[in-house]
């Protein structure tokens, strides 16, 4: 699987390309600033993009902006955003396309760099993983209001660990329940959202972005 | 005891010396004694002696005012019998009367009683304009003001028009306005006409000080111009005309009841005292006059010195504010990296430790030492996180206040509408001032105010960025509860901004924030 890094702390990017290696990823192209990052990833198109928002030259969100515009001109483009800050805001603005393959993730999630790996790997495949802080908030905020007052408890838990990426046997894990459970909810919450029933990751990432948008 | 005694004794002659005018209180009582034929003026006399005698300070500060009463009285004692025909009187050391010396009847007695009246005026004014006179601040502040040194003329130069009318009043004849038997009545339309003025000229002196001074001066010019024509003779014509006509016309006695000051104007042998009035009221014009400017110009540096100088005491209650602020803000900084991230990172430092020397004997244990040093490591990035939060947000830093505020709004429970209008950005500081009132307010609606819908509006019109936060709750909002407004308010301080609550119980809570300032850096980004 071909990477880009776009990361312009040295140590950073260094520790990023081993980790990367050392879990079977290939790094087609590791650069430091937006200009670079923008060539690298239009040209190389690579399986998926780890971007930092701040990066020279303006040193404010040029990552960010960098991500969303090769997204505009490779289509659904995998990229996912690392940040030291996450922000409601630009978690919004990444999700705007709908069109998955986003992730957008505090940088100190790669200290537990199998979890990071597995979610390079969701979002390389298409899925949308969000930072549990974006999803914390979200929480406090969607159970007052929106569509998604509907659900039960249960099912907000649910939605909630699947939008930060988890299979249903890492949601049953956490929530303790069985595997099984996890299935009724999701579907319970696929039907309350009015969902079809059809390609399940399709309606996975249907209900996240519905989820997070709403 | 005897020496306590002679001592108290002298102490006590001391201060009757330093107090000596006070002892003038029971002989101005005794000047009222021959006025009434009752008890009353003996009474008073006793007790002004008993004043003077046990409190000699409050009667030295009586003292020049009652003098200054006395002599105003003996005023009203030469007009009472000029007109009004009065009972002969005892005034001072005269027997006033008009009817019983005949053929002196303006000039003998009732010349004596205008001098010592003049005199008695004198010696109170004379009293209260001693350096350090008890109860001569009011004196010396007219004074001031006289001589142009006290600011703007808001008292005595502007007062000086309610006399000159009395005076012009006098010329024009008294009986003309106030009636033919001195009644206060509106009996005929002069006497609504001296209403009138009288009521204009206090108009005048309460609502255009600057106006009333400046007629007072010119009136008191012209008043004396008026005396010295009239010892030419030639004023004596127009009053003759004056009182064949006008007064005539009106059904008044012509002649008796006309005055100059305190001169009546039936020629003889008042003209000295006209002539002295004359040329007082000459002199005091002439030298008031020039001051009318001095006063304007006075006027308008002393309000401008004054604005100055409110703005000197604002600027520096706001730079002190800013200061400590600042100092409070680092101290708060320190405490938390202090409290934070620099002991997490020492934690993280001994768990290295620990692990490496585990490493070989007891690699399990030396696992877990790493994987807590992880966790730490963690946990003082989280702490640094907020810590950054709180100095400059990262997306203000990033896109500027009004995706910053976006940016609250989403992370805000409540369901918040913005509607921000910015053309560019206001200056970084006065941005950093203004979010954090944004945040603030989002945080009192969201803990206090139970509402559910909040509206951010901001726009920058007439050189003021303005910013208003209303929201739907249960309103009642106590400003002065909690540090958290206050806080706030002392930062936009800093840059002459205002924040204003408006919380009727009920609600909605509508918080105004203003700050002057231009709009001057160009966005950052451009979406």
């Amino acid at each position: 699987m071909r990477v880009v890094i776009g990361e312009d702390l040295f140590l950073l990017r260094d520790g990023l390309v081993r980790l990367l290696e050392a879990h079977g990823f290939e790094i087609a192209a590791a650069v430091g600033s937006a200009p670079e990052l923008l060539t690298a990833l239009t040209e190389l198109k690579p399986d998926v993009g780890i971007v930092d928002v701040r990066m020279p030259p303006s040193h404010t969100d040029d990552g960010l902006r960098v991500a969303i515009e090769a997204r505009q001109i490779v289509p659904g483009l995998p990229i996912l955003v690392l940040s030291q800050y996450v922000e409601q805001l630009y978690a919004r603005e990444l999700l705007a396309d709908r069109a998955g393959g986003v992730g957008y993730l505090l940088k100190d999630r790669v200290f537990s760099d199998a979890a990071f790996a597995s979610a390079v790997r969701d979002v390389a495949a298409g899925g949308t993983v969000v930072d549990p802080e974006v999803i914390a908030r979200l929480i406090a905020r969607r159970a007052r209001s929106g569509p998604l007052a509907a659900l039960t408890p249960r099912e907000r838990e649910v939605i909630a660990l699947m939008a930060e990426g988890r299979s249903n046997a890492a949601i049953a894990a956490r929530l303790f329940v069985t595997e099984k459970a996890v299935s009724k909810h999701a579907a319970g919450i696929f039907a309350r959202l009015g969902l079809a029933p059809s390609d399940d990751d399709n309606r996975r990432v249907l209900a996240v972005l519905a989820y997070l948008h709403s | 005891m005897t020496k306590s005694g002679s001592l108290s004794v002298t102490g006590y002659l001391k201060l009757l010396r330093a107090n000596w005018p006070g002892l003038l209180l029971p002989l101005v009582a005794a000047g009222t004694l021959g006025l009434f034929g009752n008890p009353l003026p003996q009474l008073m006399v006793i007790l002004a002696l008993l004043f003077a005698v046990l409190v000699p300070k409050e009667s030295a500060k009586i003292a020049p005012f009652a003098l200054l009463a006395y002599g105003a009285y003996g005023f009203f004692v030469l007009h009472a019998l000029l007109i009004w025909e009065m009972q002969p009187v005892l005034y001072g050391f005269v027997h006033a009367s008009r009817g019983a010396y005949p053929g002196w009847h303006t000039s003998g007695p009732l010349g004596l009683v205008l001098t010592e009246a003049v005199a008695f005026m004198a010696a109170g004014i004379g009293l209260l304009a001693r350096p350090g006179a008890p109860g001569g601040g009011a004196v010396r502040r007219a004074v001031a003001e006289l001589r142009g040194t006290g600011g703007e003329p808001r008292t005595v130069p502007p007062l000086l028009l309610i006399p000159v009318i009395f005076l012009w009043e006098e010329l024009f004849g008294q009986q003309l306005w106030f009636g033919r038997q001195g009644g206060f009545g509106l009996e005929s339309w002069p006497q609504v006409i001296a209403v009138l003025v009288y009521a204009g000229g206090v108009a005048v002196v309460v609502w255009l000080p600057r106006a009333a001074a400046g007629l007072a001066v010119a009136g008191t010019v012209a008043l004396g111009l008026c005396g010295v024509l009239w010892l030419w003779g030639v004023v004596g014509g127009v009053h003759w005309l004056w009182a064949n006509g006008f007064s005539v016309r009106l059904g008044t006695d012509p002649y008796s009841t006309l005055f100059y000051g305190a001169v009546p104007l039936d020629g003889g042998i008042t003209e000295p005292f006209a002539a002295v009035q004359a040329v007082a009221l000459l002199g005091v014009g002439c030298v008031l006059a020039p001051r009318l400017l001095t006063w304007g110009a006075d006027a308008e540096l002393a309000e401008r010195a004054r604005a100055l100088a409110q703005r000197v005491d604002g600027l520096t209650t706001s730079r002190s504010d800013a200061t400590e602020t600042a100092v409070a803000e680092l101290r708060r900084i320190e405490r938390d990296l202090h409290d934070g991230a620099q002991a997490r990172m020492v934690a993280v430092g001994m768990s290295l430790r620990a692990a490496e020397q585990l490493m070989i004997a007891n690699p399990d244990a030396a696992l877990a030492l790493v994987v807590e040093a992880r966790e730490t490591s963690s946990r003082a990035i989280a702490d640094l996180r907020d810590l950054v939060r709180g100095i400059y947000p990262p997306v203000l830093a990033d896109r500027g206040l009004a995706e910053a505020v976006r940016n609250l709004a989403l992370d805000t429970v409540l369901d918040v509408d913005v509607d921000v209008d910015l053309p560019a950005e206001p200056p970084m500081p006065v941005a950093a001032a203004v979010y954090f009132a944004v945040a603030e307010t989002l945080n009192n609606a969201v803990l206090h105010a139970e509402a559910s819908t909040v509206k951010i509006s901001m726009k920058h019109t007439d050189g003021q960025l303005r910013t208003r936060v209303t929201d739907d709750g249960r309103g009642g909002a106590d400003t002065s509860r909690g540090t958290g407004l206050a806080g706030v308010e002392r930062r936009l301080a800093t840059f002459d901004g205002t924040l204003e609550v408006s919380s009727p119980a009920g609600g909605p809570t509508i918080v105004a924030i203003e700050v002057p300032c231009a709009l001057s850096s160009v966005k950052t980004f451009s979406s």
